[in-house]
């Protein structure tokens, strides 16, 4: 039998071998399929774990949370609330039904929250009882209408940012938090980041690492996108639409672009990173100049900025400190990050965690050995001219040495948003205090939107110190 | 050369062949269907070489991303079903050469091209979709379907008379 053709398939009947023979893949089908199911099970357990946790646990201190607002931002939040133990979800509100609310509704199922749905948000304050905060990620414009009814109605709200889109509608909401008593949180998640809290109070308080600062920088970059589209089956019925502010789905999807909808990038972006600035040098801003336009896209779906230079200047106790921001939609290069610079060290930071080093003067500054031996900076890593550089004969005499650089010693994998949500909840439990409080993020606000003001006026805009407060 | 008779272990190991690349195809597509929310949109935008334009506008129109990441999905756990029980295993191979001959020139790993998707290997023109596709070419030319597979069968129920393989 050890010479053999596979000739048994000669219009014969089927004998036992064929058989045999023709279901051989039959066994190792079962081998698959044990192997599958053995790894989908372990999956499964990983994720129930996960879940049991986290959100679907009941118990007498759950916290009853509702959505307000289910795009892409309210998703981002959802998925680092699921990670999070102790929330009990009730309701989700999104206008659109059809989408984004059926989408929630559905992975929250998932994890064993069954919730009722909303289109209006009145709806749901009407009829849900026993809810304990609010988390809101709708459009700008829409956030003061639904903060203040939320407040009214006895939630505590985690409100994204830009807090709103008028500071008459961000004062509302300051007002209302103060009225109700009731805690107002703003979704700018890097008061609440690991890195930026050990950065500010270790590196740049504690140690004063940077020395006196004089500038700062920071920068949003993102390449050229497409506008956002939508699934032409589910689209919103255009009296809805109108309904709720917005005049077409191109409008509703895109609506960051739009006057009296959005801000335009350099709010949706610049935002968080403006309001770093004022958290790291202690101050709010004193003027702010800006040149910006519609440089790229097509004004007539883009009434707002693609392009924006802001110059800030800060008055701090130690001196005045300049600050440049920039943002731009046209290329990605180089990323997001923000940078203080001072007579004996730079620090540079990212949300985005590849990115997060000091840099010693080494003219200036004295010995960060103990830090580094602490464990507050990683070893520095020499960055030197390159003996083999053939390209340049000599060093240049106006070129001073470089600084050595030390990564930040403190590492976060988490969900970005996950620890401001966390701080909220934590507060509403009474164990913390806010964060980013409404008369922070209204301060926050009042710097960021004078810079669409100073594009217009095309000079240097000045703050009131009474301009801050509410 | 002509009467070259495969001997027993050698048929083996060419259906085991066979039933390997099934496995590996079947998870892929199984393992994707499990994961619920897979797509190619990352795996397509990361397109370089000429067909790169062609790659990503295929990502980019949701309606006809939604095909590809379905048929791909399917074509996968068909492809590794038909190899693994050697059920319409020519075709199998045939849809499985196709699938494998566009992953490759969607990235192909030629001299200059650069991509931010890690390799676990290095490769210069031929990386592991050559191989797997070379080895489907073999299994398109061998009947192994003959000697071991549901083919075997499917040719004794309807009675056809098959090519004698192996001369
Ligand atoms: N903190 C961050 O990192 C971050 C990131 C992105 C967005 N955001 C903020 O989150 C908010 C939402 O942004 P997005 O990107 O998710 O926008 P989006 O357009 O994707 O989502 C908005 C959602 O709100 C719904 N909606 C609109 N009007 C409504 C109303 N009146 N009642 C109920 N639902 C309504 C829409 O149907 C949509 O599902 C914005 O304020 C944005 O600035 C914050």
């Amino acid at each position: 039998m050890s010479e053999e053709k596979p000739k048994a398939t000669c219009g014969k009947k089927i004998d036992r071998r064929d058989f045999l023979q023709g279901l051989a893949g039959v066994p190792v089908l079962g081998a698959f399929a044990l192997a599958a199911l053995k790894q989908e099970s372990y999956r499964r357990s990983r994720k129930a774990q996960a879940v049991a946790s986290g959100a679907a646990q009941g118990g007498a201190a759950d916290l009853n949370v509702a959505l307000l607002g289910v795009g892409a931002q309210g998703d981002v939040l959802l998925n680092s609330m699921l990670k999070i133990p102790g929330l009990r979800f009730r309701a989700v509100c999104d206008i659109w039904s059809e989408y984004n609310l059926r989408r929630a509704a559905n992975l929250l199922k998932k994890y064993g929250h069954e919730v009722n749905s909303y289109e209006d948000y009145r709806d749901m304050l009407d009829k849900e009882t026993g809810l304990d905060a609010v988390i809101i990620a709708t459009p700008d414009f829409w956030h003061a209408e639904h903060t203040v009814a939320c407040l009214q109605a006895g939630l505590h709200v985690y409100c994204e940012k830009e807090m709103s889109n008028t500071l008459e509608g961000a004062r509302r909401m300051v007002q209302a938090a103060r009225a109700t008593g009731k805690l107002l949180q703003i979704g700018h998640q890097r008061r609440s980041n690991p890195r930026y809290i050990f950065t500010h109070d270790v590196l740049l308080r504690e140690l004063n690492l940077l020395g006196r600062m004089v500038t700062a920088g920071g920068q949003w970059n993102r390449s050229a996108a497409p506008d956002l589209g939508w699934p032409k089956k589910y689209e919103i019925p255009a009296g809805r639409l109108r309904q709720y502010g917005f005049n077409s789905m191109h409008q509703f999807t895109n609506w960051r672009w739009y006057k009296n909808l959005g801000g335009g990038p350099i709010v949706d972006l610049g935002s968080h990173q403006i309001d770093v600035f004022s958290w790291f040098l202690g101050v709010n801003p004193k003027s702010v100049m800006a040149s910006g336009g519609t440089d790229y896209y097509d004004p007539a779906t883009h009434e707002w900025y693609d392009t924006v230079l802001a110059i800030y200047e800060y008055e701090t106790p130690r001196g005045t400190v300049r600050a440049h921001y920039k943002t731009q939609t046209t290329n990605g290069s180089l990323g997001y990050y923000e940078q203080f610079m001072g007579d004996q060290g730079t620090l540079v930071l990212s949300e985005s965690s590849q990115i997060g080093a000091v840099y010693r003067e080494k003219t200036r500054a004295g010995s960060w050995d103990e830090w580094v031996r602490k464990g507050y900076l990683g070893e520095p890593k020499i960055i030197e001219t390159r003996a083999d550089d053939t390209a340049r004969d000599s060093l240049d005499v106006r070129e001073t040495i470089s600084p050595d650089e030390h990564k930040i010693a403190l590492s976060f994998f988490d969900p970005y948003h996950k620890p401001h949500l966390e701080n909220f909840f934590n507060a509403v439990r009474g164990h913390a205090t806010l964060n980013c409080p409404a008369q922070t993020g209204y301060e926050s606000a009042v710097a960021v939107l004078k810079v669409n003001e100073a594009v217009e006026a095309k000079r240097t805009l000045y703050f009131t110190p009474e301009e801050f407060h509410v | 050369m002509k009467n070259i008779q495969l001997s027993r272990i050698q048929w083996i190991s060419l259906v085991a062949l066979r039933m390997i690349i099934g496995w590996h195809f079947l998870y892929e597509g199984v393992a994707k269907l499990l994961k619920g929310n897979w797509s190619a949109y990352g795996f397509l935008m990361e397109s370089k070489w000429i067909f790169a334009d062609l790659f990503r506008w295929m990502a980019g129109q949701p309606a006809l991303l939604e095909v590809v990441n379905a048929a791909n999905i399917w074509g996968l756990i068909l492809i590794g079903l038909g190899l693994m029980l050697g059920a319409f295993t020519r075709l199998a191979a045939a849809g499985g050469i196709l699938l494998i001959a566009l992953y490759y020139l969607c990235n192909p790993p030629f001299v200059g091209l650069f991509y931010s998707i890690p390799a676990e290997g290095n490769y210069i023109f031929i990386n592991k979709n050559i191989v797997e596709l070379a080895a489907l070419v073999v299994l398109l030319l061998i009947p192994t379907q003959q000697m071991a597979g549901v083919d075997r069968i499917l040719a004794k129920l309807l009675k056809k008379s098959p090519r004698n393989p192996a001369s």
